[in-house]
Order: C-alpha cells, then structure tokens, then sequence
C-alpha cells in the first residue's frame, strides 16, 4: 500500500471565542495545554503514530504562530520524502472569487486541487481542538471492513449529555441511520468526535455539488453527512473508547489539564508506544528550590519552583517565587507567579506576571479564573 | 566563523570511574537532560562554526544515536557538516589508539575542508564560550597557537593531572607543566587551541614522526621554544570531568540555578539530542527540595540536593539525597541513597541505606538490580 493513501486534513481555523482572551491573538489549536504541548500537537503526534505521512492543516483565524508552528513538521517525524506537513490557508485562485473557508466541508472544497495533487484513497477530516490518543490506521481497517463511504468516529456520552453533541443514531451493525446536530432528545448516546474518513472520489463529488447549494452552511455535520444519508451512502460509526476532551471553555481546558494529575487518567502522555510529539525547546531542566514544595502537580522543564504549587500544571519556562503559592491552577509557558503571591482555580496564561503578593481565584470559585495580559 | 571545529578525546588521565566503562566521556548523561559533549558542541555552533569533527576513541555507537547529523545542534544540513569520525582500524595496542593516530587516519576531511583555521577542544571541559573574541585575539596577536586556560586558585583539589600553562607578561606560554595539586593557584589549560589548519597539519604530522606515542598535547609541550603559543583566559565558570569525584562535584554544583544559568541562557542555548518525554509527576506523596529534575520523571518519594535525568521512577518512602539518578533508573519503595551515583536504567530495590561521600561518591552500575 502506498504510504499516502490516506491523507488527513486537519481543520485548525477556528477561533474557540469561549476560551476568551487565550485565543485572541492565537488559534485555538495553538492555545497550550500539559505544560509543554498545544492542542494540535495531539492530531498530528495521532497522524504520526498511525503512519500517516501527508497532512494538511487548515488555519485562518489567527494564524501566523499557527502556520509556522505546524510547518516544522521534523518536530512530530511528519518530514518524510513522500510526505509532510502542508500549510492551507484561503488563497486567491484562478476563476474564484477569494473567500475565507465558509465551513468545514468548503475548507476542504476550497483545497480540492491540493488532495488530486496528492491522490489519496481515503481522506481523514480531523479537528485541531481535541485532546486524545487515537490510532487512525484502525479505524481506516475498520472503515474498509466496512465497505463504507464514511466512517464517523464516535464516543459513547451520558444520556443527560448527549444534548450538547451531534448524535449518531445507529442501527444494530452500527449503520448510522440519522444524525441529530445537539438534539433536544437525543435518541442515542453516540457523539461524534469530529473525526471522519471518506473515500476520496466519492467525498470530492459530494463537496463539488455542495459548492453549488446556495443554502448550504458547507459544513460536513449540517450539509455533507445528511447529503450522504439522503442518498442512502453507507455510513458506519467507529466506536472509540478511551480520553476524548473537546476543551472549548477555560473550564473545560482546566479540566483536561488537572486530569494529568491523576495516575489512573485513561491519558497517559507518559506512554513511550505512543508518544505526544512538540516543539522542542532548549532549556534547563526544572529546579525545586530549597524550601520549595511541589505535591499533585505536573511540571516541565525550564521551570523554577522556590514557593508551594499543589494540583497544579506548570508550563515550559514557569517561575513561582518564594512563599508564592499556586493550587488547582494552570500556569502557562512563561508566566511568572511573583513572590508572596497565591493563585487558586486559575489558568495564567503564557508570559504573564502575577506580582507579588497578590491574591487570584479562590477555592471555593464556581469557575476558573482567566488571567491574562490586558487587551492591547 | 572560517574555522573547522575539531572535538578531540580525552587522554588516559581522564578516568570516570564505572560511568566511563560503558561509553566515552562525551556521551555521559549530564546534568539531568545533557551529556557531556553537548557543551562544547554547542558553544562551537552557537559561535558559527558550521564544520565540526567529533573524534571518537571508541564506542562510536552511542556518539551516533546521540549527535545524529548535527542538525539538533544547530548545524545547516546544507551548509554544514558534522563528522563523528575514528580509527577505523585495530590498533595493536591501545596505547597506540590517540588522538594523532585518530588524525592521520582521517587526514583527508582535515585537508579538504575549506577553512583556513581550526579550534581544537575536548568535551570533558564544561564552559560556556564564544569562539568569536577568542579568534579575533589569535588573529590580532600574531601568535601561532592560542590556548584556552582557566587561571583557578582551587588548583590543590582541583584539576588534578590537567594541564597548567606558565605565562610570561605577554601571555606567552613558557612552559607547559602538569597539575598535581601541590599548588593553590595554577593557569589550567582547557587544552582547547586555536591555530591555522595549515599549522595544524604540520604539528600533527611532525608528532606522529617523532613518536608513535605522542599526543597532540605532547607535540605542542615540545614546541615552545619554537612557536609563539599563547594563552587566553576564560572567565566563568570552568569544570573538568577527569574522574568520578570531579563528575558528581561539577553536577551538585550546576544544581544552584545561579550557576547552570551562566552556561545555559537563552541567547546561548546548550542544545542536546531529546526524548518527547512527557513533564514530570509529582504525587501528594512528593517531597522535592533543591534539585534539578528532568522530564518523564514520576516523584513519589523524598528527594533532596540531587539531580534527576528524565524517565526516572523514584517510589514512595525512597529517599534520595546529594545523588545522581541517569536517565531510566528506579529507586524502589524504603530504598534510601546517600551520595550515589546510579547509572541507567539501573533498579535499585536494596532496603540497607547506601551511603557515599562527596570524595567517594557509590555508583551504582548500569541495568544493575540490587
């Protein structure tokens, strides 16, 4: 088998407005998250790990870091001969008016002439914003099983959940026999994940026709999928089970962060056969200082501890400084939390200085606090 | 900067007792995340020099997965080159397998490489240095040689068995002698060089005719009296990991932040081969005080005054005190270390307390079990 006959595109255009001002000068895929990585670090390092060799990754808002960011693409072994990283931003074409991505499913149309160029059998659209470890290559055996047109990766919600997804409904072979985008009463408890293959021929037919729908939101939950069922294609659901977190909220982000702590998390970055890949960065390792203490806690290199941090994440090249106290917090690359000062339930986001003695968050907070550099 | 950056070994003098048995000094795991040789290394590209030797005794293996093709250093994958190069014959003796051996078999890289100088250093002295003003001064003294020295007045205790240069008022050296602690302050030379190739070629050429056992420092002790060698004093901090005690010294000392961070800076990277390893765990169990600690590391246990590589497991109730854990160990549950040194991948699940001193440190051998 030819090593490109899947290529993933991964869809790394959006702005996650929920995540406030962490994203107003980067996209979403390129907010940190683990101490060390951003977002995207876990499709492509996914891309790398399933032997995918060619992937292109499709930014707009927002995407100057985001673009050189993933053209380094040494950094995930994604730099092969036959392979690569593949920068698509929206571009001015011949006989098109220019036009940001629309959708989903137009940011794919809008780069048909890249994925002929490459000529894959299968195409693998996939999300720049979600925390997990996924082996694609399974899922494209099982797609082939199948005799499928699409296979939609699916996750299994509580009930009470299942209205803030797209609900696959499914017969007994799991068939998707309908798709509910965040129904009121939803059927089933099979989200989807956002991660779908198609066989390319049929795909490229289905984003032509859509182009030309003048009503279509060109999204591939809303407009290609209920195009494929209205034709009775066949869809089949790929059930995946293990850590799937979609961290579009400063809660949410929190969250999938402080689920580092726990060892018996079902994400394990410490899993040497399958590794998260990121951008390597050349400093010393951390030091924990003499009257320095550190307990439930997630901390990479270049920080330097000399307070108290507890249930915490620290990001590359963190400074907490004496007496200074960091609990159930979040400190992005960077961040400095100056000395005397005590941070509770926050995310500090990246190069930002908390002075001296002062008091963020509290225990007994609703919701996280934000801290970030005041808007320019 | 024109100039071919040849890292040369060490002599025999240089001994890191149990750690030096299983790779050459260059490829010691050092200070949590490094090994030794990425110090010189990088000061060597940090500084522009873009075509480097690596001059490999023996061993090669972990040089290669190590150093790679340089590009982890900074060096153009087109415009540079990094060599690991060696003997590749058998020596009938071991005595005969040094550096002027090593060069005459590789003579032919020396001669086609386009730059009209070379620096010459060994990667067992660790210091931060911009080759740059060390060029600029060779240059504009007119001198043949120049060589780096650390003018130190621990010279007693430290630096044993190296080099020490006798300067006269021009930093012309007179004399090169040995250090054999009888003396408090002492010139000790990094024996790192500055010279042309031309020069260089010379010098090598000459000693391999006159001895088949001379050393590059051997030749160079010789001709004093013919050639102006000068000495440029390196301000900084300067170690040399010639044995075990001087090893564990120089890595408890690189532990203070205020030290490491004078050879580590942001505009003077020390660039290193890295793992993707994952940050490190600390459990509620942990207590970690003054201590440099790598990634992947997984902390349940007490650890005080030590340095701790990536990948390592140290298990509830262990203690781990003024020690060096490399990459991969694992200390078990009540294991209780003083002073030691373990080695990688090493297990130690010994209950009885092991206990060295900062002259006699215990080292515990690689993939050992106790």
């Amino acid at each position: 088998m030819r090593a490109n006959s899947m290529v993933a595109m991964i869809l790394a255009g959006g702005r996650g407005t929920r995540l406030f001002e962490l994203t107003k000068k980067v996209a979403k895929p390129a907010v940190h998250f683990g101490g060390k990585y951003r977002i995207i670090d876990f499709p492509l390092s996914n891309c790398a790990n399933s032997s995918i060799s060619t992937v292109g990754v499709l930014t707009q808002y927002e995407s100057v870091l985001l673009n050189s960011y993933v053209a380094k693409d040494h950094n995930w072994g994604l730099d092969t001969n036959d392979g690569g990283v593949f920068v698509l931003t929206p571009r001015e074409r011949d006989q098109a008016n220019f036009q940001v991505y629309l959708g989903t499913a137009d940011a794919i149309t809008q780069n048909i002439d890249f994925l002929d160029s490459v000529d894959p059998e299968y195409v693998l659209i996939l999300s720049g914003d979600h925390i997990y470890k996924m082996n694609y290559d399974k899922m494209l055996t099982y797609h082939k099983e199948k005799k499928a047109d699409a296979t939609i990766a699916v996750l299994e919600v509580p009930l009470k959940e299942a209205s803030r997804f797209g609900i696959m409904n499914c017969d007994a072979e799991d068939v998707i026999v309908e798709f509910e985008e965040k129904p009121k009463k939803p059927k089933s408890n099979l989200a989807s994940m956002g991660i779908y293959i198609f066989s390319y021929q049929t795909l490229r037919k289905y984003l032509l026709q859509d182009l030309k729908n003048e009503k279509s939101n060109h999204d591939f939950g809303k407009d290609i999928i209920p195009a494929y069922l209205n034709d009775k294609k066949k869809l089949v659901a790929y059930r995946f089970k293990g850590y799937w977190k979609d961290v579009g909220t400063i809660d949410s982000l929190w969250e999938a962060n402080m689920d580092l702590l726990n060892a018996n998390s079902e994400l394990d970055l410490g899993d040497a056969t399958w590794k998260i890949y990121t951008e390597d960065v050349n400093s010393l390792p951390q030091y924990i200082g003499a009257d320095a203490h550190v307990e439930n806690s997630y901390v990479t290199q270049g920080s330097v501890v000399l307070g108290d941090v507890k249930n915490s994440v620290l990001g590359t090249n963190c400074t907490v400084e004496e007496r200074a106290k960091v609990i159930d917090s979040v400190i992005m690359p960077g961040a400095t939390v100056g000395e005397g000062a005590k941070v509770t339930r926050c995310i500090i986001a990246d190069d930002v200085v908390v002075p001296a003695g002062a008091v963020l968050g509290s225990a007994d907070s609703e919701n996280i606090l934000l801290v970030a550099k005041e808007s320019e | 900067m024109r100039a071919l950056g040849i890292i040369n070994f060490e002599d025999d003098t240089a001994n890191i007792e149990g750690l030096g048995e299983f790779r050459p000094v260059p490829a010691i795991a050092f200070l949590g995340r490094y090994r030794v040789i990425d110090f010189i290394l990088s000061n060597m590209t940090n500084s522009g020099i873009s075509n480097v030797h690596v001059y490999c005794k023996e061993k090669p293996r972990n040089l290669f997965d190590h150093l790679g093709d340089g590009t982890l250093y900074n060096i153009n994958s087109k415009r540079g080159k990094l060599r690991i190069l060696f003997g590749e014959k058998s020596f009938s003796s071991p005595v005969y397998n040094h550096d002027i051996a090593n060069f005459i078999l590789n003579m032919q890289y020396i001669e086609e490489d386009p730059n009209p100088y070379v620096i010459v250093a060994p990667s067992y002295f660790v210091y931060s240095l911009d080759f740059n003003p060390v060029m600029k001064a060779h240059i504009d003294s007119k001198a043949d040689v120049t060589v780096l020295y650390k003018a130190t007045t621990e010279a007693k205790s430290r630096f044993l068995g190296c080099d020490v240069l006798m300067l006269d008022k021009e930093k012309k050296v007179t004399e090169f002698a040995k250090n054999r602690g009888n003396y408090k302050s002492r010139n000790v030379s990094l024996e790192a060089y500055v010279m042309t190739k031309k020069l260089f070629i010379e010098l090598v050429e000459k000693a391999a005719k006159t001895s088949s056992l001379y050393w590059f420092k051997d030749i160079l002790a010789e001709s004093v009296g013919t050639l102006d060698i000068r000495g440029y004093g390196v301000k900084g901090y300067v170690s040399c990991l010639n044995s075990l005690p001087e090893y564990y010294r120089t890595s408890m000392e690189l532990r203070d932040r205020d030290e490491s961070v004078s050879l580590v800076k942001p505009e003077w990277p020390i660039y290193t081969h890295t793992n993707d390893s994952c940050p490190t765990r600390y459990t509620e169990t942990a207590d970690v005080t003054d201590s440099l600690i790598a990634n992947g590391c997984v902390i349940e246990g007490k650890v005080e005054g030590s340095v701790i590589s990536r990948n390592v497991t140290i298990r509830k109730g262990a203690e781990v005190k003024d020690s060096i854990i490399l990459p991969g160990a694992y200390i078990g549950e009540k294991a209780k270390l003083d002073h030691v040194i373990v080695d990688k991948y090493a297990i130690v699940h010994h209950v009885k307390k092991l206990e060295g001193t900062d002259e006699d440190p215990v080292y515990v051998k690689r993939r050992d079990r106790i």
